[in-house]
């Protein structure tokens, strides 16, 4: 059942368009070792045909926990999945990922049957989309986040409609993805880990909080016992910080 | 040229999924014509993607691998049909309400959505005013066709208004063209949107 592009919702931004079709990707999975190369804010103009490098940067993060591959081999693993429905490939992927997108629906409310029902929802469409994920495009961590998202508004609805409300680039030039961009969105990915990590405490937490627990600011602000304001206002120095760790890949 | 963008706390909303549905709809229709803000928004799902590796896990049941690869022959779910063509996605896949006049010059057709929000297509004549009011809460107005103005400048198509508290200057539809504008708010509701057109207009 390769449905490549078939059912791609078209308004993801990170995914792989059809079109965007790889050549030929290293799918082994490479050595071990932390590594770094989620992929980053891309410029619109990647995901294209056969250039796609095999990420080899290898980069510890801070304040990554110990089990945290190296997530070269996540992608790796994603593209097992797409090129021969490798279930080994898989279940490493699961074990990584479930137990971290059970937690972020834990922290957004959801009841431990509801939270893991997401997880596997989420595994599941990583399983069934994986001919869709590109490197270039998005990192692992980034790509299944944005499902494990897409699933959580899916699932805050009372009908039911598979959407999530990103376009897709449509209005770009097609290029091929260059070998330093690559390398660029490697680096910028591990800026990211490194930049949040050096972030104060209470920015840190209200970035958290924005991503994972589905607070407006007035309910950070209560539940923090801070002033009214003061979230804006972290909120806006870390986004200040991360944005200029994100630098422009371009 | 687009030159007005959603603000870095409401893109970092959207990135998060907790933009309320009709305006994520209006921020994502100025995304899908914005290669810049798609650039900022992978920025911030990045983050999003660093984040999540970062969470402590939360063990799942022991068999839940083993369930879930019981499932590996299920196709994934359709995509939406189009069912607005001539709108930009992702209108063009949202169930849209019949429209409805508002007033002299001013057409308003809701788009179906859940959540803390409402929204919908405008349509107004050159010269006439488009609606805006909240103070409470955010309000996204994404242009389609044609441009209106008011205190903080001209928008065009592609253009995205958030205005920020307090404005004085009511949007006004540029001569030329009528207006299209897809709109969402968490302020007023449609039926407060339709008393607005009637003081507004007299109706
Ligand atoms: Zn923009």
């Amino acid at each position: 059942m390769r449905r490549k592009g078939v059912d791609h919702p078209i308004w993801h931004v990170i995914h792989p368009h059809p079109n965007h079709v790889r050549g030929s990707v290293n799918a082994t999975a490479p050595a071990s070792g932390a590594s770094d190369t989620r992929p980053a804010p891309a410029s619109p103009a990647f995901g294209v045909a056969g250039l796609v490098l095999p990420f080899r940067r290898r980069i510890s993060p801070p304040g990554m926990t110990a089990d945290t591959p190296a997530s070269d081999d996540h992608a790796a693993l994603i593209q097992a999945i797409a090129q021969r429905r490798d279930r080994l490939a898989f279940a490493a992927l699961f074990r990584f990922f479930a137990p971290r997108v059970k937690a972020w629906m834990l922290r957004g409310g959801a009841s431990p049957v509801a939270a893991e029902e997401l997880a596997q929802e989420t595994m599941l469409a990583v399983w069934q989309k994986a001919a869709l994920f590109d490197p270039a495009r998005a990192g692992a961590s980034t790509w299944i986040f944005t499902i494990a998202r897409n699933q959580r508004i899916d699932s805050l609805r009372r009908e039911r409609h598979p959407a999530t409300l990103l376009p897709d680039p449509v209005d770009e030039p097609e290029e091929p993805v260059q070998a330093d961009r690559v390398l660029a969105m490697a680096q910028q990915e591990s800026r990211i880990r490194v930049a949040m990590a050096a972030l104060p405490a209470e920015q840190a937490e209200v970035i958290r909080k924005a991503f994972f627990e589905d607070k407006v600011h007035a309910e950070i602000e209560k539940e923090l016992g801070i002033p009214l304001g003061t979230v804006k206002s972290r909120l806006r120095l870390a986004m200040n910080r991360l944005r200029a760790a994100l630098g422009d890949v371009t | 040229m687009i030159s007005h963008h959603p603000s870095e706390t409401t893109l970092l909303a959207y990135a998060a999924g907790s933009l309320p549905e009709a305006l994520a709809i209006v921020a994502a229709t100025h995304i899908g014509g914005c290669s810049a803000c798609r650039h900022r928004l992978e920025g911030l799902e990045a983050v999003g993607g660093v984040l999540l590796d970062a969470l402590p896990p939360s063990a799942l049941s022991d068999d839940a691998l083993d369930r879930l690869l019981a499932r590996a022959d299920e196709p994934a779910p359709a995509l939406p049909p189009v069912v607005n063509a001539g709108l930009p996605p992702p209108l063009d896949r949202v169930p849209l309400g019949r429209w409805w006049p508002i007033g002299v010059g001013a057409r308003w057709r809701p788009v179906q959505a859940e959540g803390a929000a409402w929204g919908g297509l405008i349509l107004v004549q050159p010269g006439r005013a488009l609606p805006r009011h909240g103070h409470d809460g955010l309000e996204l107005t994404c242009v389609l066709k044609g441009a209106f103005s008011d205190g903080s400048g001209r928008y065009g198509p592609g253009d995205l208004s958030e205005p920020q508290a307090d404005h004085d200057h009511p949007p006004v539809a540029a001569a030329g063209e009528p207006c299209l504008c897809v709109i969402a708010s968490e302020g007023m509701r449609l039926r407060g949107l339709l008393g607005w057109g009637q003081r507004m207009f007299g109706i």
